[in-house]
């Protein structure tokens, strides 16, 4: 072997040996803290399981954690036990919530984009600033400031509707007050949910504003359009890939809504604020069900798992500029 | 090309209408994203007299910092540990997830393998497992590690971030090949290119990825609050929704301990705008 050749090899060895010490502790952590307890997921909703209980050798499956088959599944359908009803009570305000955040959520943050878009670069920065504070502000302190806010006598919003001569409302816990038949306390935390998250999307848009060719647009005014045409046939549609991004991040993040709801309302009044990770929160935690906990949040993410297919089919592109 | 207004400008030209309405609306915006903000700290600042007025003020009468002082004397409030104990899981899972998403964007940038490309879907389908599903075994696994109540608990289960190793792999590709070579002809071993040559040309990736890594530490509730019940190793969050059920009726002690949670990770975003938005707009990081 010649003296090149030898060292080629010596560091081709080199590499494999930096190629195995990278990726063999890699994958043994992978495989232990994110395969395996999704593995352990899909074995625990068979069992009635609690680890409040002595079970079986093998990670506390069988004996007194019985394998119950498809029971908790067929509960969440048709049962009349308690935490079956309650879950699909949060289902259905899971689906509420995140339908209604979604369309909401557009409805403001693209013409405020686009206005952002259109004033000048140095005003621009400092309103995306400011706009996107509520984004970096942790969650439990956005719950509890706007829970104040929400306060059925010394609350700011209950102040103002005085102030303008109407009738006070109790936000977060009147549990017979509906608008579009939607419970007032849904709409209250969608409110708090929205302000905590507009910011992102807008960045976003305001982004991929930024990276469509002017040439489109002045091309459009050339042959006569008004602003609100250039909007609506030039900018919507060459958006749509940024808004296939957005559509199914904002759903990814509005069904795994917690904090906000956890600390504002809890659940209540009368469980109409009761969401799905919350759900799964209290029966694995508070109760220690885990069986059954773990076969509801299966449930959520295959909901989650078909609005985001559901969206990509309906959003997709087959262009590119 | 013609100018569209021939006409002279008169202040009520739609130009100026539309410009108008356009500042009227963003300004509109602006008061209602800062209002919860200002109504946060003007009611931190009120007295306990003032703060159960009906209908409440909004400014304070007389601007009080007390309430500030009530929770930096509570002695079964040592703000000074929660603050630490938030700081060490930040600066843990920072410090981490930097080293290892750079790590394996190397790897996954710059090296070819036999199983790479399995080995990266295997990140892809880790990156898709919601959390929701493996939250409950990840719970009982730190329970059989010993790790439940303990601030590695809520460390060492996110070592890695599918997220940070794509944006780095991006980022490494874009490294030319014969800085690494020149590097190997000197005699470098693999570790000190990856340290020495790699890592120094990560600065503003390593920001962008540590910003916002830093400030979802920094604010995350649910994970925490599964693993950690001992009072004395909670993070920020859960202090303060225990404070505020410790004091239900005493609305402005509240709104103090939020301004001292809110208060230092706006300061982070101050400093740091710049990579958050970039890192935002670049991976779709949350």
């Amino acid at each position: 072997m010649t003296k090149g050749a030898k060292r080629r090899g010596g560091l081709w060895a080199a590499q494999r040996r930096f190629i195995l010490g990278v990726s063999i502790p890699t994958l043994l952590y992978i495989g232990g803290l994110s395969l395996f307890p999704l593995v352990w997921a899909l074995v625990l909703m068979f069992f009635d399981y609690s680890p409040q209980r002595v079970g079986g050798p093998f990670l506390g499956l069988g004996g007194n954690n019985p394998f119950v088959g498809l029971n908790h599944f067929r509960e969440m359908l048709v049962g009349t036990s308690m935490e079956a009803q309650l879950f699909r009570v949060s289902l259905k305000n899971t689906l509420i919530f995140a339908f209604a955040v979604l369309p909401l959520n557009l409805a403001i943050t693209l013409p405020l984009a686009a206005l952002i878009e259109s004033v000048h670069d140095q005003i621009k920065a400092l309103f995306r600033a400011i706009y996107f504070l509520p984004v970096v502000t942790s969650s439990v302190g956005v719950a509890l400031m706007w829970g104040y806010l929400y306060h059925p006598q010394q609350g700011l919003l209950n102040a103002i509707i005085r102030g303008l001569g109407g009738t006070p409302v109790a936000w977060l816990s009147d549990p017979r007050a509906t608008f579009l038949g939607v419970s007032v306390a849904m709409w209250a935390v969608i409110a708090a949910y929205l302000w905590q998250d507009y910011g992102y999307n807008l960045v976003i848009f305001i982004a991929a504003l930024q990276g469509i060719p002017k040439e489109f647009k002045e091309a459009a005014m050339i042959d006569g359009a008004n602003a609100w045409q250039v909007f609506t046939r030039v900018t919507i549609p060459l958006l749509r890939p940024t808004l296939l991004f957005v559509c199914v991040m904002t759903m990814l993040s509005s069904f795994s809504v917690f904090d906000i709801i956890q600390v504002m309302t809890n659940g209540a009044p009368n469980h109409q604020t009761r969401l799905l990770v919350l759900d799964i929160y209290e029966n694995a935690f508070r109760y220690q069900n885990m069986g059954w906990a773990a076969a509801t949040s299966l449930v959520l993410v295959m909901v989650v798992m078909a609005v985001t297919l559901i969206q990509m089919r309906l959003l997709r592109t087959e262009w590119e500029y | 090309m013609t100018t569209p207004h021939h006409s002279p400008p008169l202040f009520f030209s739609p130009r100026h209408l539309s410009r108008f309405l356009a500042y009227f609306v963003l300004l509109l915006g602006l008061s209602v994203t800062l209002t919860p903000f200002l109504w946060m700290i003007f009611s931190s600042l009120k007295t306990a007299t003032e703060i159960t007025r009906v209908p409440p003020t909004f400014f304070p009468q007389q601007p009080t910092l007390d309430n500030y002082r009530t929770i930096l004397q509570d002695p079964r409030l040592p703000l000074l540990r929660f603050y630490g104990n938030s700081l060490f899981v930040a600066v843990g899972n920072v410090v981490s997830q930097l080293f290892t998403s750079a790590l394996l964007g190397f790897l996954f940038a710059k090296y070819e393998f036999r199983g790479k490309r399995p080995f990266f879907g295997f990140f892809l389908l880790s990156m898709m497992i919601p959390s929701q599903m493996t939250m409950i075994p990840g719970y009982l696994i730190l329970v059989r590690l010993h790790l439940v109540n303990t601030l590695w608990g809520l460390v060492l289960p996110s070592f890695i971030n599918a997220f940070g190793l794509f944006m780095m792999r991006q980022f490494i590709e874009t490294l030319p090949n014969e800085l690494l070579d020149a590097a190997r002809i000197d005699g470098a071993s693999e570790w000190q290119i990856f340290l020495r040559v790699v890592l120094p040309q990560l600065g503003p990736a390593l920001a962008t990825l540590g910003t916002l890594e830093f400030m979802g530490s920094w604010n995350a509730y649910l994970w925490p609050m599964v693993v950690i019940t001992r009072v004395e190793r909670r993070t920020l969050p859960i202090i303060l929704t225990w404070y505020q059920s410790q004091h239900t009726t005493r609305p402005h002690i509240t709104m103090a301990a939020a301004v001292l949670v809110v208060v230092p990770i706006l300061f982070v975003y101050f400093f740091f705008q710049r990579w958050i938005v970039r890192g935002v707009t670049m991976t779709g990081f949350k």
